[in-house]
């Protein structure tokens, strides 16, 4: 397939800096010091969601780009995005799903610094078959160079990309008025730009839609949804409360769209660039899509376990931590006999 | 509803609680903000066969009466279920009863034993004692107070009861066993809105039916706050439902409201249209302080959440329809709604996520669903809720039907209604004067639907009838059917709408009806005016009595220290005759006869007990009587002073 079409122009380009700069700025704006601290904390939980989202997405990514026979600009651009570090789209998602707000932040804070190691590592070992295809091609038409995945660009911009998280933070810890607007506005400028970004591509690039594989766009969809799917049963089969399973699925299945997007362009040049861009920005529209229906469908199933964990929890605030709240026998799930906060009320373990 | 616990009485609700929930709290006092006293299931139940089984050994008899005088606190419901458990009804009352209505009480349901919450209360029953000689016994519920000669303290007699029963006494178990469906639970006597108290005789069937028909999808993980005063039947009804299907009720205060609502989390409450007013104007302050950008913000919300909804309204059929609607309207704007529904739902769903979510935190966050009763709800705070995401739902009633008539249901929301009628429940709406019933009536169009008159009502939540005054009885009662006094509609989707008490309707003297309601309602839109009451009975025009909110004004840079300063103040009458005519223009939908010509700024607020029930309703014959003068000079001339 051609792909010869510049996908976006300087503008363009200026306006994705924009928003990354943007989304990062309220990702810090939401975290304190602490949600680091209690990464060490509660670690459990954490590493199970670090094997999910480094261990699982990027396999899953890898196996969807060969199944489907990915082009191998759209490979890479999909495993890179399997190795992305989780962003604060999963927090609120998770929110809404009634899951653990406190590990989905504590997974995407110890994901995004884990990312510095584990991206290139991973990177090298799944993309070196779509590399060699590129590099071939190149020489094909004429060309020398062989391509390589630039390993040390990606961790450079991995790090400018930390720098506004961490002016985040300190917006958050001197002027915390301005730091709940960042957040606010960070979402909804994500939102606009994506969409902003799909008009045009379509506008001008109308035939890129016709033009992109089918394949891709199973990709681009499944990519996430198996994310939700295998992070879900995953924490499941290794007996992980409700709560937190809503949490690990929803952190695996849902990237850090505005790194890839980072990475994409400072680190990547043509002809694979504009082919990568497209990938990503698929993938962080159909994103939004699938997690809102998988957010809707946990609020549903979730409901109980999350109001006995409510109930639980806010018995243990008012009544004193040493309070046991027992109900009703055959009231619980059995997933949730022994503990009906779900891990996060010591006192309410009796075994 | 599978988790409601079924019983034929209160007193086997009460027991089959504790059998059910056995440890789980049933009630929690606040003592602090963080700090909360729970009382099990299993414990209430045993206190209050101790009290019980105490009482029977003072000389209790089944079918007794027994006084409860007391603002809500635990002591209160262990009262209700020691009396229920023995076969007893009891008569409530708050602690702002006055000495009249006090010895009326007393005297005319036959009190022989009394419980009194504080020691101020002790000293006014003691007083009344020598003019009531069939009163035995006072027990003194508040445990750091010192009881007086004659009194007994609350926990003696739990004491005396628990005492027997380990001894084996079984009378509280042939006490619930005797009770009988038709047996009255409680006599409540309401001050109302005209004349002396009346009692209340309700069944215990009544409650029951209420606690199987109440809307709801509750179960033991919930918490309820509680603000309402507890002896009045709407807070009853709410708390005995709470126990059929575990939750733990919280006992909160009207000062303390904003704080436990965020510490609880209540998943429900039941509350007065007062309790939202005050929320609504909390959440626009708190949004006003707020910064610039998220104002904004929170008004992209709010306006892509009123597209939405109504949108959704139209689509669902769940909007008000007060007259019948051309199908081929319906018809051709179903398509608009739908694309607009669409359109609006992706910037709704993220809108509503990051913004509208915190708002609702504000209140707790958990609430499923509350009730608002004894009084209708503004239109504006309805909508203003709904579109916000909190499910309030309006319900109408009266004491004499223990109270629920109608309620919305979360999966019915009709805006500006009170719903359909629950389960069981019959309406009729009936020309008042005729007695010609218009709903249902086949022989009008569409069986009497959107026609204007009275309510009657029948269910099994219907009184017995008023205690030991046939007459009055006789008089509500027609044919089988509770006269409520109450103007409504049936709408074009089946719910009723309240327009108004029709004896609080003014007849002008050009014979026109006005209801002063809505009025009312609409002008206390202004944050000028508090309160407020039209007057103009067989008058040629409207006026009305204001309340204005002195803080209001001061803010807007009136140098005023006194209500009497700010009624004479010239630029103070001037901005509320402005917003008089503002709210109540023609273009507003006020009819030319439903225009205030008039008014006058009152020196002091509508206090509750004094002009105001405790629901927050207007005793209108009070406040005429005590402002005649004032409405005497407003219609001295015969015509309006500003016009």
């Amino acid at each position: 397939m051609e792909f010869n079409t510049q996908l976006l122009y300087a503008h363009d380009q200026a306006l994705l800096a924009v928003m990354i700069f943007v989304i990062m700025l309220g990702m810090g704006a939401s975290l304190t010091p602490d949600d680091f601290r209690a990464v060490i904390r509660k670690p459990k939980g954490v590493f199970i969601g670090f094997m999910s989202q480094f261990g699982l997405m990027p396999l899953i990514a890898f196996g969807l780009a060969t199944i489907l026979n990915f082009p191998p600009a759209f490979a890479i651009a999909l495993i890179l995005i399997g190795c992305l570090p989780g962003g604060t789209t999963s927090n609120m998602f998770t929110y809404f799903s009634r899951g653990s707000v406190a590990l989905s932040i504590s997974m995407t804070t110890a994901s995004t610094i884990m990312a510095l190691i584990m991206m290139p590592i991973l990177l090298k070992l799944y993309t070196g078959g779509f590399t060699a295809q590129i590099s071939a091609s190149m020489q094909l038409s004429g060309g020398e160079a062989e391509f390589v995945i630039p390993t040390m660009n990606i961790i450079s911009s991995l790090i400018l990309v930390l720098v506004p998280v961490a002016m985040g933070m300190f917006i958050r810890k001197h002027w915390p008025d301005w730091a709940k607007t960042a957040e606010d506005t960070a979402g909804f400028v994500g939102i606009l730009v994506i969409l902003y970004l799909l008009l045009t591509a379509f506008i001008r690039h109308g035939h890129l839609f016709l033009q992109t594989p089918i394949g891709v766009y199973i990709g681009a969809v499944g990519l996430g949804l198996a994310g939700f799917f295998f992070g879900y049963w995953f924490s499941r089969l290794l007996g992980v409360y409700p709560l937190f399973q809503r949490a690990i699925s929803l952190e695996t299945g849902i990237q850090n769209g505005p790194v890839s997007f980072a990475i994409i362009l400072l680190s990547f040049s043509e002809p694979v660039q504009s082919q990568m861009v497209w990938l990503a920005i698929l993938y962080s529209t159909f994103i939004v899509i699938t997690s809102s229906v998988i957010t809707l469908r946990y609020r549903k199933n979730g409901r109980k376990d999350w109001d006995i964990y409510k109930n639980t929890s806010i018995h243990n605030r008012l009544f004193g931590e040493s309070y046991v709240t027992n109900y009703p026998q055959g009231f619980l799930p059995k997933r949730l006999v022994n503990d009906p906060s779900q891990g996060t009320q010591p006192s309410q373990k009796k075994f | 509803m599978g988790h409601r616990i079924k019983a034929d009485n209160l007193a086997l609700l009460y027991r089959k609680a504790a059998d059910k929930f056995e440890s789980l709290p049933a009630f929690a006092t606040r003592v602090s903000a963080l700090d909360w006293k729970p009382v099990s299931y299993r414990e209430l139940y045993e206190q209050g066969a101790d009290l019980a089984t105490g009482l029977i050994e003072l000389g209790l008899k089944q079918r007794e009466h027994v006084g409860i005088f007391s603002d809500n606190r635990f002591e209160w419901i262990l009262c209700d279920c020691a009396v229920q458990l023995s076969g007893s009804a009891n008569v409530p009352r708050g602690r702002d009863v006055t000495d009249d209505e006090l010895f009326y009480i007393i005297d005319h349901a036959g009190i022989e034993i009394a419980f009194v919450e504080t020691v101020e209360l002790q000293d006014r029953v003691l007083k009344l004692k020598n003019r009531l000689p069939a009163l035995r016994e006072i027990i003194l519920l508040d445990h750091k107070a010192k009881e007086k000669e004659g009194v007994k303290r609350l926990e003696d007699v739990c004491k005396l009861g628990s005492g027997l029963r380990a001894q084996g006494d079984k009378r509280v178990e042939d006490r619930i066993s005797a009770i009988k469906p038709d047996d009255l639970f409680t006599l409540i006597y309401t001050s109302g809105t005209t004349g002396k108290p009346k009692g209340v005789m309700l069944k215990h069937s009544n409650m029951i039916s209420q606690v199987r028909n109440l809307p709801g999808y509750h179960n033991c993980t919930d918490r309820v706050l509680s603000v309402l005063p507890i002896w009045h039947i709407f807070e009853r009804v709410i708390e005995m439902y709470t126990l059929s299907f575990g939750g733990c009720t919280f006992y909160s205060s009207i000062v303390t409201i904003g704080e436990d609502m965020r510490n609880v989390e209540p998943t429900f409450m039941a509350s007065a249209p007062r309790l939202w007013e005050k929320l609504h104007e909390r959440i626009l302050k708190g949004v006003k302080a707020s910064h610039p950008v998220r104002q904004i913000l929170f008004h992209i919300a709010y306006f892509l959440s009123r597209q939405y909804k109504n949108s959704e309204y139209f689509i669902t059929d769940k909007y008000l329809k007060m007259n019948k609607e051309a199908r081929l309207k319906r018809f051709l704007l179903m398509p608009l709604h739908i694309l607009r529904w669409i359109i609006v739902l992706p910037w709704y769903g993220f809108f509503n996520a990051a913004v509208l979510e915190r708002i609702r935190l504000g209140v707790g966050g958990s609430l499923k669903a509350t009730i608002s009763g004894g009084g209708a709800l503004p239109i504006h705070i309805d909508k203003f809720f709904n579109y916000m995401g909190i499910p309030v739902l309006e319900g109408y009633g009266m004491t004499e039907t223990s109270p629920v008539i109608s309620v919305r249901y979360i999966k019915d929301l009709v805006v500006g209604t009170v719903g359909p009628p629950i389960p069981e429940t019959e309406i009729r709406i009936v020309e008042p004067e005729t007695g010609t019933v218009l709903y249902p009536n086949p022989n009008l169009p569409d069986n009497g639907l959107s026609q204007r008159g009275e309510i009657w009502a029948k269910g099994p939540q219907v009184m017995k009838g008023y205690y030991r005054d046939p007459e009055l009885t006789q008089l509500t009662f027609k044919d089988g059917w509770l006269r409520t006094g109450d103007l409504g509609v049936i709408t074009h989707n089946n719910c009723l709408k309240i327009l108004g008490r029709s004896k609080s309707t003014i007849v002008l003297s050009s014979g026109e009806n006005v209801e002063p309601e809505p009025i009312e309602m609409r002008l206390q839109q202004s944050h000028f005016i508090d309160q407020c009451m039209v007057v103009g009975q067989d008058k040629k025009y409207l006026s009305v009595l204001i309340v204005p909110g002195i803080s209001e004004f001061r803010q807007a840079g009136l140098n005023i220290r006194t209500m009497e300063e700010l009624a004479l103040n010239a630029d103070a009458n001037r901005i509320i005759r402005e917003e008089i005519k503002r709210l109540t223009s023609t273009n507003n939908g006020f009819k030319r006869f439903e225009q205030i010509k008039d008014f006058r700024m009152l020196p002091q607020s509508f206090e509750v007990g004094r002009e105001l029930t405790n629901l927050f309703k207007i005793k209108r014959h009070v406040v005429e009587q005590k402002f005649n003068h004032v409405i005497d000079e407003l219609f001295a001339n015969g015509s309006p002073k500003n016009n």
